[in-house]
């Protein structure tokens, strides 16, 4: 009987929920969670039980397709990884390994992002390589390197469950991690109590003990509003502060200048609710921050993010088992594909391009001269309106719906000179492709991703990829041997190896450690057996570090033209830019039709019902999508997911960067709505 | 509607009571005969009632009573045959099984059985019906309000 | 011989012995525990028992597939054969096919489920222990019992975490039915979480009143721990009360709600000729 039960990882969120395929004559036929897995405990949610559901579906590519004119027709292999290597050589020859830019993957595993920067680094001499997180968690990695010497979260999931006080920043974690939920509202069992920030009164809000509903953008005055009071009320944790942490002066002096009433007043909150937030979360024993996008997705990200961590030091809850600093990372493997380097200043494991002791380790490992000059920022070779990049290597990523100011982002992919782009689907960023590489879903290869909580996990090959496409793996060993790189690897584990000589957070991974439960690093030799939790005795950069958070406000607020605040953000049943969900029944049965959530009061007033087509409108563009009326978000702002591309929430938004992480806002800007008549004519 | 349960809490005023709404499914081979009656006879009844006619109780999904408290109707009432007289095969007798454990289930989450009303035989003259009516009536009135289920599901609940 | 050794020795020996041509069980490879077909003696070996795993809903999708003469043997604890048990009654799963080879929880087992009957019909491996009456459970009762607006108050605020996931129908061994009515908008809201408190939730419920075994996988599977289970008690309660009818005990009988009153209770009994919830029946 051909029946085969395969253990894998969800391809979805960071939580890296554990999953049992049931695989029938080459064929995933079934979908069960891991009652054995160490972070999902035999749970999913809605989107990790459909997980299966895209693997057959008939839009699989299935074959290289050469661009001619507006059609894409097949081409062999052999001649598609020809063309690669000539189109981005001759780019590299012509305008310098400089013009080449590399798109590597969340959703890939951390062996095809090595090999992808890799691929990138020493073929092309440029250190133009990123990834999506560039979108979502920047800031976060910028600032806690900052602050405590490492950008990952400090805890593991578990641990939420022996806190007495969880701080919920910018998370909508119901519906974006619900089993981190679960581990959050089994600590509201115990007794644990809730606080979120969020202008939205998301589910999390509603099930909490206090929803601070602040004006979207001003998450720095608020803290600052409670450090304020905690030190007014000497609840911060002094001898902690004196023992393991830098800068407090200059932080304190900087919060001089703030008030309860100050933050109150920015807030828009009751200054009330701020000191009862505030002494609740000093006076806990153990206490988390966990934050998210409406943390990170602002023009002062990372200033955010520092808060939170000077928020933390004050008090002491950070570098124990149940206290710490939880950025929850997105995508199933963002926090791998960060590992592995896939960003313009940092080799794998965070270890800087500029430093000469690590240029030459990493030259001396592959053979071949590198650069020392940090490379672009996707934001900003969008935003500089291209030019200085030519060819461009996109691997699993969708920039186009996922982007800001989705018109720059077009018109960037438009002049470029070659645009390879590999992937599973057809997506809105293929379609400017001049070809197309047909890649593998993760039930059809074997590798690792690196969940938010650190933990290194095995994906296991359940099924064939379709027709002609290959797992990324194969075709990045193809095109690097094709380079004459030494990319002459058999197994994936291989390449894990590879990692692990040169990369001390990965220094003691290899495929035969990983199972069952995986290893969270860091994890720097072959017996360690991986760390739970971070900064025990020392912060990774030995103490930790106060930085004082510049405020600055949203940058396009609401005015006479636009006079609503724009805020874009996920749904429960549907993942990002929608390739794989709107793909899969289970998930587009719950929605398949783009939405706003308006106000009720706004909503009388313009006179809108629920199921009214509406015009959304910015500076950037406009969009048609379906009113939906509802208390969640308050008067004055509105709200639309991103997943739907007939209205591409992110062709609306802003493209203002946070100066250090390069993030785009998302978050805020400024928007118009009106009903739009059925003609079309508003 | 979304994840409000109840249409009728919205124009719910603070502390006002409105006239609790009730469905009544009623069996035309009896208390249709019933309810028609009270109707031309020009029984005082409550108004904020419809009743709406089944071929028989049994043909009254258990799905159908749960979604109407889901829409926030506060009384459901399934009204067929004496036991002996379904024109069935004694699907009455089904029907008052079924209930009786709907009942349960109501219970169990702290939707007072009595919003279930059922009546088997003694519904069908005109003022049996109008006296179920009005008793029934009488019982929810004594009742909490069901949008205390939507309230008691909020931010609020967990404070206490 | 330890039970994993009995379980081991069973399923060797069913296979050997051509008692069945598959047993569906747990396995321990290099990826953890999983479910598996084992088809060759050989791999008994790394067959183990723990965690607890329904293997009844992964049952009724392998036999759809298997030849005819194809004898599967499930390695079942008390609750997946009663599962069995009621999916052979519904016509989901040939009971010719199935060869149960019966599993005893430990006390241990029996109260993290709460459950009332945690032994299968035949032991064949490890050893019979009393269930456990949910009503005796400090926190069961406060779900089931006491007073009403504090219980509703409580089911409220469990059951608005749901982030709609599907888990607890999507494990549930009995849920089989293809179109399910919890996805019809005419019944669930689409589109928001939490799913509809009183229609997702009590459709849900009330759809297996009469077939819920217990299993507990229901809640099990909830990532926000609901416990989902507890909205069964008193309906299966109520059933043994009236009936003496515990789903999945019995091959052969079929729920009494699918009978005249005149059968069930008991044949013959008295029946009164009206009655109604307003307190008279006569």
């Amino acid at each position: 009987m051909n029946v085969e039960f395969v253990k894998t990882t969800c391809p979805y969120c960071g939580t890296g929920c554990g999953l049992v395929l049931q695989v029938r004559d080459g064929r995933v036929v079934g979908n069960y969670p891991d009652r054995d897995h160490p972070v999902s405990k035999g749970s999913l949610c809605i989107k990790g039980w459909s997980a299966h559901e895209f693997i057959h579906h008939p839009e699989r590519l299935t074959a290289p397709l050469l661009r001619k004119g507006e059609t894409f027709h097949p081409i062999p292999w052999d001649e598609a990884i020809d063309l690669v290597v000539e189109r981005l050589g001759r780019t590299a020859e012509t305008h310098g390994g400089d013009a080449i830019g590399g798109l590597c993957s969340a959703k890939c595993t951390n062996e095809e992002n090595y090999l992808f920067q890799k691929l990138i680094r020493a073929g092309f001499q440029t250190n133009n390589v990123e990834h999506c997180a560039r979108l979502c968690h920047g800031p976060t990695v910028a600032g806690m390197s900052q602050a405590l010497g490492s950008g990952a979260m400090t805890n593991s999931i578990k641990d939420f469950g022996g806190a007495e006080c969880i701080l919920i920043m910018g998370s909508n974690a119901a519906e974006t991690f619900p089993i981190v939920m679960g581990e959050i509202y089994r600590a509201r069992d115990r007794g644990a109590r809730l606080m979120v920030v969020d202008p939205r009164a998301t589910e999390v809000a509603k099930n909490s003990h206090i929803h601070l509903q602040i004006r979207s953008g001003t998450d720095i005055p608020l803290i600052c509003g409670m450090m304020r009071h905690i030190l007014d009320h000497s609840l911060e944790d002094r001898a902690f502060i004196a023992a393991r942490t830098q800068g407090f002066e200059t932080l304190n002096e900087y919060l001089g200048g703030w008030t309860v009433e100050r933050a109150a007043k920015e807030c828009d909150l009751d200054g009330d609710r701020i000191r009862e937030a505030a002494e609740t979360y000093a006076t806990a024993t153990e206490a988390f921050v966990v934050f998210c996008m409406g943390i990170t997705q602002h023009a002062c990200g990372t200033a955010n993010v520092l808060a939170i961590c000077d928020l933390a030091l004050l008090c002491g809850h950070v570098g124990k088992e149940y206290s710490g600093v939880c950025p929850l990372r997105g995508q199933c493997n963002v926090q791998g594909a960060c590992d592995m380097g896939g960003l313009p200043d940092v080799y794998p494991g965070y270890q800087r391009v500029s430093e000469p002791r690590i240029k030459k380790k990493f030259e001396h490992a592959w053979g071949r001269e590198l650069s020392d000059r940090p490379g672009l920022t996707v934001t900003e070779a969008i935003g500089s309106g291209g030019g200085d990049i030519r060819s461009v290597y996109i691997m699993g990523e969708n920039p186009v719906m996922s982007d800001p100011n989705r018109n720059k982002t077009i018109a960037f992919l438009k002049q470029l000179d070659f645009l390879v782009v590999q992937d599973i689907f057809p997506t809105e960023t293929t379609q400017f492709a001049h070809l197309l590489l047909p890649g593998a879903c993760f039930a059809e290869k074997t590798g690792t991703f690196t969940n938010t909580e650190r933990r290194i996990q095995l994906l296991r090959k359940a099924v064939d990829s379709p027709g002609e496409a290959r797992d990324d793996f194969t075709i990045l060993c193809m095109i690097g041997k094709a380079m004459g790189l030494d990319f002459d690897y058999r197994h994936p584990s291989e390449v894990m190896d590879e990692v692990a000589s040169l990369t001390p957070l990965y220094g003691g991974v290899h495929f035969h450690r990983l199972s069952p439960g995986g290893l969270q690093w860091p994890c720097p030799a072959d017996d360690h057996p991986g760390t739970p939790f971070l900064h025990k005795e020392n912060f990774t950069r030995g103490k930790g570090l106060f930085v004082v958070p510049e405020y600055t406000p949203p940058v396009e607020s609401p005015d006479q033209d636009y006079p609503y605040i724009f805020i874009t953000g996920r749904m429960f049943c549907h993942y990002h830019t929608g390739t794989m969900t709107r793909r899969s029944p289970s998930l587009s049965r719950e929605t398949d039709k783009p939405f706003v959530e308006i106000n009720p009061v706004d909503a009388a007033r313009i006179g809108i019902r629920t199921g009214d087509a509406v015009r959304v409108s910015t500076r950037r563009d406009a969009i048609v999508t379906t009113a939906r009326i509802t208390e969640r978000v308050s008067g004055g702002s509105i709200f639309a997911a991103f997943h739907f591309f007939e209205a591409p929430a992110d062709a609306l938004t802003i493209d203002a960067l946070d100066p250090v992480s390069k993030i785009p806002e998302f978050k805020v800007c400024a928007a118009n709505l009106r009903k739009e008549k059925s003609d079309g004519v508003s | 509607m979304g994840n409000r349960i109840s249409h009728g809490v919205e124009g719910h005023r603070q502390g006002e009571r409105r006239a609790p709404k009730v469905i009544v499914f009623a069996c035309r081979w009896c208390a249709l005969i019933g309810a028609d009656g009270a109707g031309k006879k020009r029984v005082q009844l409550p108004l904020d009632f419809r009743v709406i006619p089944v071929e028989c109780a049994a043909r009254v999904e258990p799905d159908s009573i749960i979604r109407a408290f889901s829409y926030g109707i506060e009384g459901v009432g399934v009204l067929g045959c004496h036991l002996g007289g379904c024109r069935y095969h004694n699907a009455n007798h089904r029907a008052i099984k079924r209930l009786d454990l709907l009942k349960k289930l109501l219970a169990t989450v702290g939707i007072d059985s009595g919003r279930l009303l059922t009546s088997f035989g003694t519904g069908h003259e005109y003022h049996q019906f109008a006296g179920i009516l009005k008793d029934f009536f009488q019982e929810l009135r004594g009742l909490p309000p069901l949008d205390e289920w939507a309230r008691a599901a909020t931010i609020d609940a967990i404070k206490v | 011989m330890t039970i994993l050794e009995q379980a081991r020795q069973i399923a060797r020996q069913s296979l050997e012995q051509g008692r069945a041509q598959g047993v569906l069980g747990l396995r321990e490879a290099e990826g953890g525990v999983s479910p598996h077909l084992f088809e060759d003696p050989s791999d008994i070996d790394s067959l183990v028992v723990e965690p607890k795993w329904l293997l009844a809903k992964l049952a009724t999708g392998i036999l759809k597939g298997l030849p005819a003469d194809y004898r599967l043997a499930v390695l079942c604890r008390g609750c997946d054969e009663r599962a069995i048990v009621e999916l052979i009654k519904r016509n989901q799963i040939d009971g010719e096919k199935i060869h149960v080879i019966g599993l005893a929880c430990t006390k241990e087992q029996a109260r993290a489920c709460l459950c009332t009957r945690p032994y299968p019909s035949e032991v064949a491996v490890g050893d019979v222990v009393e269930g456990v009456d949910p009503f005796q459970d400090e926190r069961a009762r406060t779900f089931l019992e006491g007073d009403q607006r504090e219980r509703m108050i409580r089911w409220a605020t469990e059951l608005r975490r749901c982030v709609k996931c599907y888990g607890c129908r999507n494990s549930c061994p009995i849920c089989v039915c293809v179109p399910c009515k919890l996805e019809d908008d005419l019944w669930v809201g689409r589109g928001e979480i939490p799913a509809d408190l009183i229609s997702f939730h009590l459709i849900r419920a009330f759809h297996l009143c009469d077939t819920c075994v217990a299993c507990g996988a229901c809640q099990d599977a909830c990532p926000e721990n609901i416990p989902l289970m507890l909205l069964q008690i008193s309906m299966r309660a109520s059933l043994v009360e009236k009936y003496g009818y515990e789903a999945g005990t019995d091959r052969e009988r079929r729920s009494p709600l699918l009978s005249d009153l005149t059968k069930e209770p008991s044949p013959g009994c008295e029946v009164p000729g009206w009655m109604d919830s307003l307190g008279d029946s006569a």
